[in-house]
């Protein structure tokens, strides 16, 4: 009889233990080191979805979200992706008013954390880290009327998000049409989206979560990323300013001659990619022009630069967004690794 | 006056014979050709009823049509074909996939006449109602020799009946459904006799429809549910003057008008369509000579946000269509053979805002030969048909079909059928005349039609009736147009599309001692895909089924009656729809099922028909194209009182 409590009480503590350690341990990650690829999907479909592709593999998963989360649906095109301590967020844009919102899930796994909706989310465009545990949303806000010229309403707004928590903290009004976003030490520097109609950044100070400057940049800016020197390189139009964030000066421009599809870092900060109609380009940091010789004799529609490896990834799509898009991916030095077939219109990446 | 009733004896013979339940129509319709040789009734009788033998014609029978009074087409047919309907969501725009074939590729016929959105080249079905007309059918496979342009993968006829025996009938419906939707109807038939030579009838019919889709919820299974508002009035009037000579005129009319609101709440994000379409069609029917002349006139407005400015489509059509049909070498005794011959004029006048808001017309014109053969065993059909359209004319196009009686006894009638057609698309008015982007010099679309199969009728036992049709077919359509987004959405005759597969359908019935049972079910593969490389991505999609075109189907009616009360179950299943052309994404299968519990209840000469249905019984998740979800389970009450009892 004593054997028998005695072997019960040493299997309950033997199995609560191990209960124990089964909530306490988080679940085995199973997306570790590699790229998750934003796929916009066809608008009216709402069809967007989040591939990965592990590092070291050619193999796309495909719908990640959908595979960790099979009763939920995101319903829209993923405009985005960014990771803050561990929890992604994935920007989701639906073709109708106050069905946009913003995924937060557990970055190794994919399991749903929380979700972001309406009032808090209208139009998200792009997430980055801004402080530990904070993230900044760039939102246009709700969209009125493009043909009657009343789409964007004035000013946009950056959500500032507890993941943790996974709540809405504030809303900072920003800029009209707000999106690109840089954090450049305890600023974060936002731009707006090229056809939005404002031509002014704001510079918020992400302890305050305040808006502490705004600066006219002479047409739409789109903030890139900060270069090895710790400039910040800024999309006007076609060409390239590289600004002063401390000292809030202009200290050149760099005309790309063209409109690009995308711009993208190089790993060691002191180049940039961008892509125009037929080709894609790369400048150094300390040229005041770009060279006339291409990198690629293509198009990407979006390029993403792996900050580990360095490794190209650019997008080519068929134009009618009812079947899948293709990467194409080089080694630094330019040559062809391979295509992988993504899903419907992959348009950003997130390395981790 | 002994003869007027025989006449009249032989028109209802026929009509009986013709409009019957029953999937071997175009055999059933031949009994009634025996009886009477040419009679008025089947000179009348539109072209594709009698002229497309060897392929699949499935009639719509009453008690269904009762059934689904109060809900447009598109429900009526989910449940009752194989046909495929994309669907944006309830009251919303809703487009059909026959037999793996486009939107464009089914021509819908209202007595005749085909009465598809000439802009678009397509029906909107969730704006028809079933109200909205007498009979229905469905006729597979394309019909192009004996309808002509849009019937490539089948198409829809509706009809208007004369109903000669009612001096006077009064029916009032109401239905109150789920999420503050309802609907009213107002009819009235009609008929006199005045003089011994004349005869008289009409019906004159008022429906009303307001769907709020008022849902309790936002969300059905975290999918977003979409809520739109859908307001529909029309107005039928047919009349019928007949001469006992056998002269009749007819006078058709169909107004409707339908107005869709997408978020009606949102006054930035609301859309609305307003579609209304004037539809008139004169018949006069004199000896071998049928005579039509049609007026459809089609309005389409379209506006978001601001509703005050929308953008506008006018469309009128007139045609005109004369048909003789002449029974040849009537000395035969065991062969019957009938000519039709015919000639069609369409004029079309077209305002579009998206066309530069010009006027701009095109004429189009066909003609065609029709010939049917019977003996005992066999009905053949041959046909040829040339159009005419402004600029360009489409392929001949003839077709030819049969039908043998394999087996004829008392209770079992097996039926082997086989037919070749070619068919064509006259390009729409969007696709030749939108600025920049139409090509007014675009082919027409054109494909070939190869179907075969075995229909068997069978008495089991005095009891027990037991239908079965079995259909194989292949379908291709070369120059399907595209509106190619490489080339910034220009129009261009890019695919090559070949849909291929099978439909069974089979219905037991048992009848006894005042009970009736039945099932009826219906099974149907398609496989349907774009077969020609035109850009490089095409690779990905060669092979591939078209979207939203699931490869099985499947349909399930069971009844039970007795005397006037009646338990039913519709249930429609079908396999994944594929929301890309690659076929990476996919709504999974689904099952949906209706219960029907209805009963008549008579009080004095008037009935009451009452009508208890939940749809969507097992609260199943459908998505539409929008991924938004459809409501769950909802309920309805109808009421039909009609006065005499039995008049329809």
């Amino acid at each position: 009889m004593n054997k028998h409590i005695t072997t019960g009480l040493v299997t309950s503590i033997l199995t609560l233990s191990l209960w124990n350690c089964k909530t306490a341990d988080p679940e085995p990650s199973v997306y570790e080191s590699g790229v998750y690829i934003a796929n916009q999907g066809n608008f009216q479909q709402n069809n967007g979805s989040v591939s990965y592709v592990a590092t070291g593999s050619n193999t796309v998963q495909t719908n990640i979200f959908k595979t960790a989360n099979p009763s939920l649906d995101m319903a829209g095109g993923v405009q985005d992706l960014a990771d803050v301590n561990g929890k992604m967020l994935i920007l989701v844009d639906n073709d109708k008013v106050g069905q946009d919102k913003v995924e937060i899930v557990e970055d190794g796994t994919f399991k749903s954390r929380a979700t972001l909706k309406t009032p808090d989310i209208e139009n998200p465009r792009r997430a980055i880290y801004a402080a530990p545990n904070k993230a900044y949303v760039s939102c246009w806000d709700v969209s009125g009327d493009y043909s009657a010229g009343t789409f964007f309403k004035d000013p946009g707004y950056v959500a500032v998000v507890d993941v943790n928590s996974g709540t809405v903290t504030k809303k900072i009004a920003a800029v009209k049409a707000a999106e690109g976003m840089v954090l450049v030490g305890s600023e974060v520097f936002v731009g707006s989206v090229s056809y939005g109609g404002n031509n002014t950044m704001a510079i918020i100070n992400v302890n305050t979560d305040e808006v502490v400057q705004k600066i006219d940049m002479g047409g739409a800016p789109e903030p890139i990323a900060v270069d090895a020197n710790g400039k910040l390189w800024v999309l006007v139009g076609q060409t390239m300013i590289c600004y002063n964030p401390g000292a809030r000066t202009v200290e050149k421009r760099v005309p790309l001659n063209s409109t690009p599809t995308s711009v993208a870092i190089s790993r060691d900060k002191r180049s940039f990619y961008f892509s125009t109609g037929s080709r894609t380009y790369r400048f150094a940091i300390t040229d005041t022009s770009v060279p006339t010789t291409a990198v690629q004799n293509r198009s990407f529609s979006a390029i993403g630069i792996d900050p580990n490896t360095g490794m190209f990834y650019g997008t080519q799509n068929p134009v009618n967004y009812t079947q899948a898009g293709y990467v194409i991916r080089y080694q630094e030095s330019g040559a062809l690794i391979d295509s992988i077939r993504a899903e419907i219109y992959p348009a950003r990446f997130f390395f981790r | 006056m002994k003869t007027h009733g025989g006449f009249l004896g032989a028109i209802g013979l026929s009509l009986l014979a013709g409009w019957s339940v029953g999937a071997l129509a175009q055999t059933t319709t031949s009994v009634s050709d025996s009886a009477v040789s040419l009679s008025a009734v089947t000179v009348r009788a539109i072209a594709p009823e009698r002229f497309l033998a060897g392929q699949k014609l499935q009639r719509i029978d009453s008690t269904t049509l009762l059934q689904f009074r109060f809900s447009t087409i598109t429900d009526l047919l989910t449940y009752n074909t194989p046909l495929a309907f994309r669907s944006y969501g309830p009251g919303q725009l809703a487009t059909v996939a026959f037999r793996g074939t486009s939107a464009n590729h089914t021509a819908v016929l209202w007595n005749g006449i085909n009465i598809n959105q000439p802009n678009l080249g397509q029906t909107d079905f969730s704006t028809v109602p079933v109200a909205g007309f007498d009979k229905l059918a469905v006729q597979y496979g394309s019909g192009a020799s004996a309808i002509g342009s849009d019937a490539v993968g089948g198409s829809i006829l509706l009809g208007s009946q004369a109903d000669w025996q009612t001096r006077l009938g009064v029916t009032v419906g109401q239905q109150l459904a789920s999420f503050r939707n309802k609907q009213t109807q107002l009819g009235l038939r009609y008929s006199s006799a005045p003089g011994a030579a004349w005869q008289v009838s009409g019906r004159t019919y008022l429906y009303r429809s307001q769907l709020n889709n008022d849902y309790p919820y936002r969300e059905f299974r975290n999918y977003f549910v979409d809520q739109a508002t859908t307001a529909q009035r029309g107005l039928v009037q047919d009349l019928y003057v007949q001469h006992r000579n056998g002269r009749q005129l007819s006078v058709n009319a169909w107004l409707t008008d339908n107005d869709l609101i997408l978020s009606p709440q949102d006054t930035v994000a609301r859309e609305r369509t307003r579609t209304q379409s004037s539809r008139l069609l004169t018949t006069y029917a004199a000896g071998t000579m049928t005579m039509r002349l049609g007026w459809i006139r089609d309005l389409m407005d379209y506006a978001k946000s601001d509703f005050t400015n929308p953008s506008h489509t006018e469309t009128d059509r007139f045609i005109g269509r004369v048909e003789r049909e002449f029974r040849l070498w009537p000395g035969l005794s065991r062969v019957t053979v009938n000519l039709r011959t015919g000639g069609e004029w369409s004029h079309y006048r077209t305002r579009t805002d998206g066309y530069g808001g010009q006027l701009i017309t095109e004429n189009r014109q066909d003609v065609y030969a029709l010939l049917r053969l019977q003996t005992e065993r066999w009905l053949v059909s041959a046909n040829i048909r040339q159009a005419f359209v402004t600029r360009f004319n489409p392929p001949l196009t003839p077709s030819l079909g049969a039908e043998y009686k394999l087996m004829q006894r008392a209770q079992t009638t097996l039926t082997a059928k086989a037919s070749i057609g070619r068919s064509y698309r006259v390009p729409t008015l969007n696709e030749r005349y939108w600025v920049e982007l139409g090509d007014p010099n675009l082919k027409p679309e054109s494909g070939v039609n190869l179907e075969g199969g075995l229909a068997l009728t069978s008495a089991l036992t005095p009891t027990l009736t037991l239908t079965t049709d079995l259909t194989a077919y292949r379908n291709r359509v070369d120059n399907w147009v595209l509106w190619n987004p490489a080339t910034d959405y220009h129009v261009e005759n890019l695919q090559l599309v070949v849909a291929r597969g099978g439909e069974l359908a089979s219905t037991l019935t048992y009848t006894q001692a005042g009970w009736q049972a039945g099932v009826r079910l219906g099974y149907a593969l398609t496989r349907t895909s774009q077969e020609r490389a035109y850009d490089r991505y095409a690779r990905d999609v060669l092979g591939k089924q078209l979207p939203y075109v699931p490869v099985h189907t499947g349909t399930l009616n069971a009844w039970v009656q007795r005397g006037r009360s009646r338990l039913s179950v519709q249930m429609q299943t079908s396999s994944r729809r594929y929301i890309t052309a690659d076929n990476t994404q996919y709504f999974r299968g689904v099952l949906l099922a209706n219960l029907l519990a209805e009963t008549q209840i008579r009080v004095a000469k008037a009935a009451f028909r009452l009508q208890g249905q939940v749809n969507n019984l097992f609260d199943a998740l459908f998505i539409s194209v929008r991924r938004n979800a459809m409501p769950g389970r909802s309920v309805a009450i109808n009421v039909l009182f009609s006065l005499p009892a039995n008049h329809p």
